[in-house]
C-alpha cells in the first residue's frame, strides 16, 4: 500500500515539474509592447470573496487575484500554486509543501496558517458559503462543521510547520490536488478581513496573493486588474493590465469584440456559431467542456415511473441531428451521465446508440405498447425561457410526436421557477444541465445518486450506490475507475435522465491572444498563462 | 404653493408604504428564492444562508425589519451582489442613469420643442412632413432595434465611438445611448408640441395679436409658447419614468452600469432587497416628478394657483 502512495507522489511531482509554471511563450513569438487584455466575463461576479464565490464570473476573476495550493493552467493541467509540491502520505492524508517566496500583495509573507484560517472560515456556518458543503465534504469533519455539529477548529487541516500543510480527507480523495486549485479552498489575508470586515473585497482594501491586484471595480461595467509585482512568479507574467467586462447581453458582447473593445467574447449568441465561424475563421474557438445538457425524467410520475416509457423517450431523440442541425454549435452527442474528458470513470453509451433510427423507433414503439401507453398520450415538458432551450425542446417534442405519437405540452418559465419546480419534484420532464466543479466522475454521479441534492429525478439504485461507495473507498485508481464506470452504466440503464449533449464553449478570441488552448475542458484561464502577440 | 407641495409630499407616504407592501408580498410569493440555483445548495448551507439574511424569520418580522432599516435610510444588503449594499449599488448606478436618461431628456426637450414649433409654423411644408416622419419612426422602431443599428454604423463600420461600456462619465461612452434616447423622446415631444402649437396659434388671442401687427418672433415666444408647452410639461413626468424603465433595454444594448441592469439582475435573481430598494427609489422619483410638473403648471398658466 505504502509503495503505491510513493509511486503516486513521484508521478505527481514529475507531472508538476514538467508542467509550465507561467505563460509559456513559444520561441520566435514577437510579444506586443502593450500587454493589455480585455475579456468579457459574461456577467457581474456575485462576490470577490473567495469563500463566498459560486458562479463562473466570480471564479474567473478570483483565479487571477488569488492563488490556491495548486492551479489549473491553460491546457487544463494541475500545476503548482502556492504549494511547490505535494504527496499523499496515506489513504486520507495529503501533505503540501509551500513555497517560501509566496507573498501577499502588501508584502506580508504567506504561510500554512493563512490556509488554515481560510479553510476554517470557508466551512464556518457563520460565513454561509454556498460551496461549503460541496467542497467541504472532501475535508475531514467538513460536513459536520457546515452543519453546526462541530466547531471550525475541528477541520482536518493542520500546519506541520510554517511551510507544510497537511490536509486530511474523510475517505480517499484522489483528485484533491485539483480540487484545491479552487480559490474557495485558497488562502485569505486574515488581518485584512479582521480590519475591514465585509468591506475587505473593495479595491482599496483588498490584500491578495495572485498574479494580479485589483485597480478598479465598477459594478456591472468592469473590473480592472494590474500585474502584482510582489507575486512570486511575477517575472513570468506577461499581461500588465487585465480587464474583465460584465456584459450580460451576448449580442452586445460580440459588437464590443467587433469594434475592438473586447478581445474575448464570453459566449456567442445561440444559433450564431456557423455565421461567426465563416466570418472570423482565425478567432473562432469551440472547446468541449465538462458539462452535460440533459432532461430529467421524474420517476415518481405515474406515467414515467415505468422504465419502458423512459427508455422509449430517450431512444428516439436523434442526438446527431440535435447537435448538427438544431443547436449547430459543435456540441457533442451524449448517451451517458459521464462526459468525454472526465477523470475517474469512462464514458458509457447505450447499445442502441449505434442502431439505425428505424430500429430504435420500432423498439421504442414496442416498449410503449408493452407499457400500455397509447399514441396521443400527453407529457409535460418544463424549461426556462431561453432561445437555446426552446429550440432543443421543440426538437425533442417533435421527435416524440413524429416517432411515437406522444404529444408534448411545452411549459416555458422563468429560471428560478424551473429550479423550484425541479427541486419540489413538480414536473414530468424538465430541462437540466450540469457544469463540473472539479474533474472527477463523482461530480456527474451526484446528478443520479440516491439522496443526492442534485438528483431531481428521484431515482435510486442501491446496487450502483454500493459500487460508488466501494470505488470511493479504494485507493487503486484503476479499480475505482472500473467501479464508477460500472455504477454509472447501471444507473443509466434505469433511464432516470435523457443525456443529450456535452457542452462546448463557442466564443471568439482575438488571434493575438496567446496561450489560449483547445484542451481546457474546465474553461479556466488564468491571465498569468496568457500573453498578447505583436499585431 | 409651498404648503401645497408639503401636503402632496406627505400624501405620498401612504402611497409609498402601499407600494412597498404589495411589492414585498409579490416578491416573497413568487416561486423561487435568491438561493435557488442550478447547483443546488445543501440544506445545512441553506439554513446558514437564511439565517445570515434573516430569511428564517416569519415574513411579518422580516417585513418590519425591512421597514425599520428603511426608516434609517438603509436599503439592506444585496443578495445578487454580495459585496455591496443596495445603498452602494444605487449610489453607483443612479448617476449613470441620471446622466444618460436625464441628460437625453433635457436635450430632447430643447430639440423636440424647437422642431414641434417649426413644424407647426410651417404646417404642411416639407419641414412639417420631416418632423412628422421622424416622430413616426421614433415611435415605430423599438430601442432594441435602433440601438444595435447605431452600434453597427458608428462603432463597427465607422469606428468612431465605443459600442458600449462606461468609463467614469467619459463623454464618448454616452454619445450613442443618448442619441438613441433623444431620438425616441424627440419623436414624442415633437409630435405633441406641434399639435399643441397649431392649436394655440389658431386661438382667438393669437389672432388678435397678429391683427395688432406683432412680429412672429414675439408672437410665438411671448404669447404662444407658454400655453403650448403645457401638454409637453405633462409629458415630462411619464418620460422621466420611462427613461428609467426603458433603461432596462438601453443599458443592456450599450452595457451601461445603470439602474436598468440592476432591475433586471435583481428581479431575475430574486434579490428581494435590491428590487425593493429600486421600487422605493423609482416611486420617489415618480412622485417628485409629478409634483414638479404640477408646480410648473402654475408658472406657465396664470389661471392655475395652488
Amino acid at each position: 500500500m505504502q509503495r503505491h502512495f510513493v509511486r503516486t507522489a513521484i508521478a505527481l511531482l514529475l507531472a508538476s515539474g514538467l508542467s509550465s509554471m507561467a505563460a509559456t511563450v513559444p520561441a520566435g513569438t514577437q510579444l506586443a509592447a502593450k500587454q493589455e487584455l480585455t475579456r468579457n466575463n459574461g456577467s457581474e461576479p456575485d462576490t470577490l470573496d473567495p469563500a463566498l464565490a459560486q458562479g463562473a464570473p466570480a471564479n474567473n476573476v478570483l483565479r487571477d487575484l488569488f492563488e490556491g495550493l495548486t492551479a489549473i493552467d491553460s491546457a487544463g493541467k494541475v500545476v503548482p500554486g502556492v504549494a511547490e509540491s505535494w504527496k499523499q502520505t496515506n489513504a486520507t492524508t495529503w501533505v503540501f509543501k509551500l513555497r517560501r517566496d509566496a507573498k501577499w500583495s502588501n508584502g506580508d509573507a504567506l504561510n500554512a496558517d493563512d490556509f488554515i484560517y481560510a479553510l476554517q472560515r470557508f466551512v464556518d456556518p457563520k460565513t454561509a458559503s454556498e460551496y461549503a458543503a460541496s467542497f467541504g465534504i472532501f475535508l475531514l469533519n467538513g460536513k459536520e462543521i457546515v452543519g453546526g455539529k462541530m466547531p471550525p477548529s475541528a477541520l482536518g487541516v493542520k500546519a506541520q510547520d510554517k511551510f507544510t500543510l497537511e490536509i486530511q480527507t474523510p475517505y480517499p480523495v484522489s483528485f484533491l490536488p485539483e480540487l484545491v486549485s479552487n480559490t474557495q479552498l485558497g488562502p485569505v489575508h486574515r488581518a485584512t478581513l479582521e480590519k475591514f470586515g465585509k468591506e475587505w473585497t473593495k479595491p482599496a482594501n483588498m490584500v491578495n496573493n495572485g498574479a494580479f491586484v485589483m485597480q478598479d471595480w465598477q459594478v456591472n461595467s468592469k473590473i480592472v486588474l494590474a500585474k502584482n509585482p510582489r507575486y512570486w512568479d511575477a517575472k513570468n507574467v506577461q499581461i500588465s493590465k487585465n480587464t474583465y467586462l460584465s456584459v450580460d447581453d451576448s449580442n452586445a458582447d460580440v459588437k464590443l469584440f467587433e469594434s475592438g473593445e473586447n478581445d474575448w467574447v464570453n459566449q456567442l449568441p445561440p444559433g450564431s456559431f456557423e455565421k461567426y465561424k465563416a466570418q472570423y475563421p482565425k478567432e473562432i474557438r469551440n472547446t468541449p467542456m465538462l458539462g452535460l445538457r440533459y432532461y430529467s425524467l421524474n420517476v415518481a410520475d405515474p406515467l414515467l415511473k415505468d422504465l419502458r416509457v423512459r427508455k422509449a423517450l430517450s431512444m428516439v431523440i436523434d442526438r446527431d441531428t440535435l447537435a448538427q442541425k438544431v443547436t449547430a454549435d459543435g456540441q457533442l452527442p451524449a448517451y451517458g451521465v459521464i462526459v468525454k474528458g472526465t477523470i475517474g470513470a469512462n464514458v458509457t453509451r447505450y447499445d442502441w446508440a449505434l442502431w439505425p433510427m428505424e430500429k430504435r423507433v420500432a423498439e421504442a414503439k414496442q416498449l410503449l405498447a408493452q407499457a400500455g401507453v397509447q399514441p396521443g398520450t400527453k407529457v409535460k415538458f418544463a424549461y426556462n425561457t431561453d432561445v437555446y432551450h426552446k429550440k432543443m425542446a421543440i426538437f425533442a417534442a417533435s421527435e416524440w410526436k413524429t416517432k411515437l405519437g406522444i404529444d408534448t405540452e411545452l411549459e416555458a418559465m422563468e429560471f428560478k421557477v424551473l429550479i423550484k419546480r425541479r427541486t419540489d419534484g413538480e414536473f414530468q420532464i424538465a430541462r437540466n444541465g450540469w457544469i463540473a466543479d472539479y474533474n472527477d466522475a463523482t461530480t456527474f454521479l451526484t446528478l443520479v445518486q440516491c439522496d443526492s441534492e442534485q438528483n431531481h429525478q428521484r431515482n435510486c439504485n442501491r446496487k450502483a450506490e454500493a459500487l460508488i461507495d466501494q470505488g470511493n473507498r479504494s485507493t487503486d485508481q484503476s479499480k475505482r475507475q472500473a467501479l464508477l464506470t460500472e455504477a454509472s452504466k447501471m444507473i443509466m440503464e434505469d433511464y432516470p435522465m435523457i443525456p443529450l449533449l456535452q457542452y462546448t464553449v463557442p466564443r471568439l478570441v482575438k488571434a493575438y491572444v496567446g496561450g489560449y488552448t483547445d484542451t481546457n475542458i474546465m474553461d479556466r484561464y488564468r491571465a498569468k498563462d496568457l500573453y498578447i502577440i505583436q499585431h | 404653493m409651498w404648503s401645497y407641495a408639503l401636503r402632496r409630499l406627505l400624501a405620498t407616504l401612504p402611497t409609498l408604504l402601499a407600494v412597498i407592501t404589495v411589492c414585498y408580498l409579490l416578491l416573497h410569493f413568487t416561486p423561487g428564492g435568491p438561493f435557488d440555483r442550478e447547483h443546488r445548495i445543501a440544506p445545512e448551507v441553506l439554513a446558514n444562508l437564511n439565517a445570515k439574511y434573516h430569511l428564517d424569520e416569519p415574513l411579518w418580522k422580516q417585513y418590519l425589519l425591512y421597514l425599520n432599516s428603511l426608516l434609517h435610510g438603509d436599503l439592506g444588503a444585496s443578495f445578487r451582489y454580495a459585496d455591496w449594499s443596495v445603498n452602494e449599488l444605487v449610489a453607483k448606478a443612479l448617476p449613470v442613469s441620471a446622466m444618460v436618461g436625464g441628460g437625453s431628456l433635457l436635450i430632447s426637450l430643447f430639440i423636440g420643442v424647437a422642431l414641434g414649433c417649426v413644424a407647426a409654423l410651417r404646417q404642411n411644408s416639407w419641414v412639417d412632413y420631416g418632423v412628422m416622419l421622424l416622430g413616426s419612426l421614433g415611435s415605430a422602431f423599438p430601442s432594441f432595434v435602433i440601438g444595435p443599428v447605431l452600434i453597427l454604423v458608428f462603432a463597427v463600420w465607422l469606428p468612431w465611438l465605443p459600442s458600449g461600456g462606461w468609463d467614469a462619465f467619459a463623454p464618448r461612452y454616452m454619445v450613442l445611448p443618448m442619441v438613441l434616447l433623444v431620438f425616441i423622446n424627440v419623436s414624442t415631444i415633437g409630435r405633441v408640441m406641434r399639435g399643441s402649437m397649431i392649436e394655440v396659434l389658431g386661438s382667438n388671442y393669437i389672432r388678435t395679436a397678429r391683427a395688432k401687427g406683432l412680429p412672429l418672433r414675439t408672437l410665438v415666444l411671448r404669447h404662444a409658447m407658454k400655453p403650448a408647452l403645457l401638454p409637453v410639461v405633462s409629458l415630462v413626468g411619464p418620460l422621466a419614468i420611462s427613461s428609467i424603465t426603458s433603461a432596462v433595454v438601453t443599458e443592456s444594448v450599450f452595457s451601461l452600469p445603470g439602474l436598468g441592469r440592476l432591475i433586471v439582475n435583481g428581479a431575475g435573481n430574486r434579490d428581494y432587497t435590491l428590487v425593493l430598494g429600486l421600487v422605493v427609489l423609482i416611486t420617489v422619483i415618480a412622485v417628485l416628478f409629478n409634483l414638479l410638473v404640477d408646480l410648473s403648471y402654475a408658472l406657465l398658466d396664470p389661471r392655475i394657483r395652488y
